[in-house]
């Protein structure tokens, strides 16, 4: 009885917050709605990649594939079947949801099945093969418009059923590692052949990881598709794959809650950027000789120091701090030659460096990812909050 | 599927003119292919920034040929196969520099990290030296160092006939092209002699009129006599980068099967520990395999840049590093035969499908072939897939 009670609690809260989201989005421009919108998303592609990728251990890198797929079939149905259609605005898109999740587990059935014979990084190749046919079959198909792209003519903007598809793909995943259905597949993610051998059925395990995972990313791209209103291969191609597979890996493989915080934080980080005041070739010199300098530092005291936790911690402080001054006195010194201080880039320019230079930083600072293993929980919290005594573990 | 329909459409006298243009692009995903085998054979990383190491070494190539003063206006200096050396040369050093440098900052750190990791670092470092090359290398170079550090004997091209050309065609298309040039003669006599501004006399419409009709005779007479022969044209540059690939290939297995440090390789890529075990220094075999990787990724763009000459950006490596992996791949990567091989399958195949009028399917045509072999012999080719044990 309790059970249901939380568990209808949990629904109803996740709809609220969905709609609070919407509320607190309302205020903003087109474009910040935008980014909540598109944040969300993310969220979506991220989670459901971690099923995948992080919580299965299938090295899948071509996730946008079944982006793609849900986006473009409910292109293609909005343009075949809208106007005649009974059903219109909220409830078609819900549909429309279904339907590209559908055939986006379709896709994934597909990409599933090579998996049961290839492993590893015979697997992410064949995927991230799979996402390019994909893309290139759809740019030579006119019906679909082709490399020109497609209209989707309804357009809608409902902020809240982004949100509330994120906290479902949440919610699935959560309740798939917290209850014995999950344990498979961790069991096949930690060692296929030995899990066989206690009688984890492997096939299956793999095959539904893929037709979940897929099936979500199918229902964020009809999302997608309804609210751009214009899709095109383009949008879809390896680079949006790997963006999303580095928010996996940032947060840390096989974490939701790292999967949702790298998502929100690394699709944030490059529109962020886009404000960036332009930078002098002297001070981006002096930023990336000290970042570097800062993480050969960082890396070696962590290798190389085993003293108390609290003498390292000050360490690692102190480097940064000499690491900001180093970073001061060089752009100055730099400043004097006329050559560096007058050559600066666009922020538009830099933007992508910054983040691939982020990346390289953060996988060897922490390559475990940020979060690690950790995930959130009202324990944890209570925990911290001194409300529960610690758990002795084993 | 009616494959006889399929069939009408294709013009066989040209398919071995595209076989051999296969072989052509084959070889550079070849040399690509090699860096990416043997670094996976080392060190089991998918080395994603090797197809900017090639784009670097494609711009080493360009600036190096203005430095020899390559850079357009009106004195150049008179190319010759020394300065083609010399830029290979140094397209190469400046590779393995790069490669060594990438290495050391990037991928050595991560040693003994879960392998997903590495390959996000090397994603980053690959996203970060196209768009960090951006800020500074040229974005819009002249479109190719192609023609300009051509010395004069390899201009043109060979011409190889296969089956001789129809005699009577070849008769008529001779005739036609006499008449075009008579017509043409007459019409210029008469179109010399205006002067800019002038109006146009009656009597030249009808002679503009005659030499167009007989230059389209003489162009359809030269189509039907093209299409009656069968010969293949081969650039003469292009005769000279088959040889340098080749001779590239030859030197690395003689390094790999013949001398210490190719020992060395091998026993790093059999067994990592065990190798280490038995006195190797696997921090410098490691770096060893990327330096001679990155050098023979360097001396293919230095290739490409120049014989084939496509536009230069610093997104330029993308393409043929993602294909030259498939082609890795394909042959049983780890393999360095199975690399060559895979290379020119992917060449081959590549033209064939352009051949066949599907010019815009040819860059899935890798992935299809590649998901296809690895189903059927999930090692690639000529690899051998190791069964896992608990």
């Amino acid at each position: 009885m309790r059970y249901w009670i939380v568990r209808l609690g949990s629904i109803a809260a996740a709809v609220l917050f969905a709609f609070i989201i919407e509320r607190l989005a309302g205020g903003f421009d087109a474009f910040g709605q935008r980014l909540v919108v598109l944040a969300g998303l993310y969220v979506t592609l991220a989670v459901s990649l971690n099923l995948i990728n992080g919580i299965t251990g299938q090295f899948s890198i071509g996730h946008a594939a079944f982006y793609q797929v849900g986006a473009y079939t409910t292109g293609y149905m909005a343009m075949r079947f809208y106007d005649a259609s009974p059903i219109k605005g909220e409830a078609w898109l819900i549909c429309m949801m279904f339907v590209g999740a559908l055939f986006a587990s379709v896709a994934g059935f597909v990409v599933g099945l090579p998996s049961l014979r290839l492993r590893g990084d015979y697997l992410a190749i064949v995927t991230l093969g799979f996402g390019e046919i994909l893309r290139i079959v759809v740019q030579n198909i006119e019906t679909l418009g082709g490399a020109y792209g497609m209209n989707v003519t309804p357009k809608f903007q409902y902020i809240w059923l982004v949100w509330l598809l994120a906290f479902v793909t949440i919610a699935v995943s959560r309740n798939l590692l917290q209850a014995a259905h999950g344990l498979p597949f961790l069991a096949v993610r930690e060692d296929e052949v030995a899990s066989s051998a206690m009688g984890v059925n492997v096939t299956k395990t793999k095959l539904v990881a893929f037709l979940l995972g897929s099936a979500f990313a199918g229902a964020a791209g009809a999302l997608l598709a309804h609210f751009e209103g214009f899709i095109s291969p383009q949008m879809f191609d390896m680079n949006v794959s790997f963006i999303i597979l580095t928010m996996v890996v940032l947060g840390g493989t096989g974490s939701i809650t790292g999967s949702v915080l790298a998502a929100i934080s690394l699709y944030y980080l490059p529109e962020k950027l886009r404000d960036l005041p332009p930078v002098s070739a002297a001070s981006l010199i002096a930023g990336v000789l000290a970042v570097g300098l800062c993480v050969a530092f960082l890396k070696n005291v962590e290798m190389r120091y085993h003293g108390p936790k609290v003498k390292r911690a000050a360490i690692m402080v102190g480097g940064i701090i000499g690491a900001i001054v180093v970073q001061g006195v060089l752009a100055r010194m730099l400043g004097n030659v006329s050559a560096l201080a007058d050559q600066s880039y666009e922020a538009s320019k830099l933007r992508m460096v910054i983040f691939a230079g982020t990346l390289i930083i953060l996988m060897l600072l922490r390559p475990q990812g940020v979060l690690a293993h950790y995930e959130f929980s009202w324990d944890g919290v209570k925990r911290m909050l001194g409300m529960k005594r610690k758990v002795a573990t084993a | 599927m009616d494959f006889g329909h399929l069939m009408a459409g294709l013009d066989f006298s040209t398919l071995p003119q595209q076989l051999v243009n296969g072989v052509l692009l084959g070889a550079i995903y070849a040399l690509i292919a090699l860096g990416y085998t043997m670094v996976y054979g080392v060190l089991r990383l998918i080395n994603f920034a090797h197809g900017e190491v090639f784009m670097l070494g494609a711009y080493t190539a360009l600036f190096t040929s203005w430095i020899f003063g390559f850079k357009g206006g009106a004195e150049m200096p008179e190319a010759s196969l020394l300065k083609l050396g010399a830029m290979l040369l140094i397209s190469m050093f400046v590779c393995g520099t790069i490669g060594v440098i990438i290495e050391r900052l990037a991928y050595r750190p991560m040693r003994n990290q879960p392998r997903i990791s590495v390959l996000i670092t090397a994603i980053g470092v690959s996203l970060f030296l196209q768009y960090g090359g951006a800020l500074f290398l040229p974005n819009s170079p002249p479109p190719s160092i192609n023609e300009k550090v051509m010395p004069e004997s390899l201009r043109g091209a060979a011409e190889i006939n296969l089956t001789p050309p129809d005699a009577k065609l070849k008769a008529d298309w001779e005739q036609k092209t006499a008449a075009a040039k008579v017509a043409n003669d007459a019409y210029e006599a008469v179109h010399q002699t205006l002067k800019p501004g002038d109006p146009e006399p009656p009597e030249l419409k009808p002679l503009r009129d005659q030499r167009n009709t007989t230059d389209r005779e003489a162009q359809n007479a030269q189509r039907l006599l093209d299409n009656s022969g069968v010969r293949i044209r081969i650039p003469k540059g292009q005769f000279l980068m088959l040889g340098t690939t080749v001779a590239l290939m030859v030197l690395l297995t003689l390094l790999v099967m013949g001398t210490p440090a190719g020992r060395a390789m091998r026993a790093v890529a059999h067994d990592f520990d065990s190798a280490s075990l038995m006195g190797i220094n696997v921090g410098q075999t490691i770096t060893f395999t990327f330096l001679i990787g990155s050098m023979l990724a360097g001396a293919g763009a230095m290739m490409n840049a120049t014989f084939i000459g496509t536009p230069l950006t610093t997104f330029y490596g993308f393409q043929p590093g993602v294909k030259a992996f498939v082609a890795a791949v394909l042959g049983g990567i780890g393999n360095i035969p199975g690399a060559v091989l895979g290379g020119l399958l992917m060449g081959i195949a590549e033209t064939t499908v352009v051949w066949m009028g599907y010019s815009s399917h040819r860059d899935a045509v890798a992935f299809v072939i590649l998901i296809v072999v690895l189903l059927f012999r999930p090692g690639g080719l000529l690899g051998s897939s190791k069964v896992e044990k608990v």
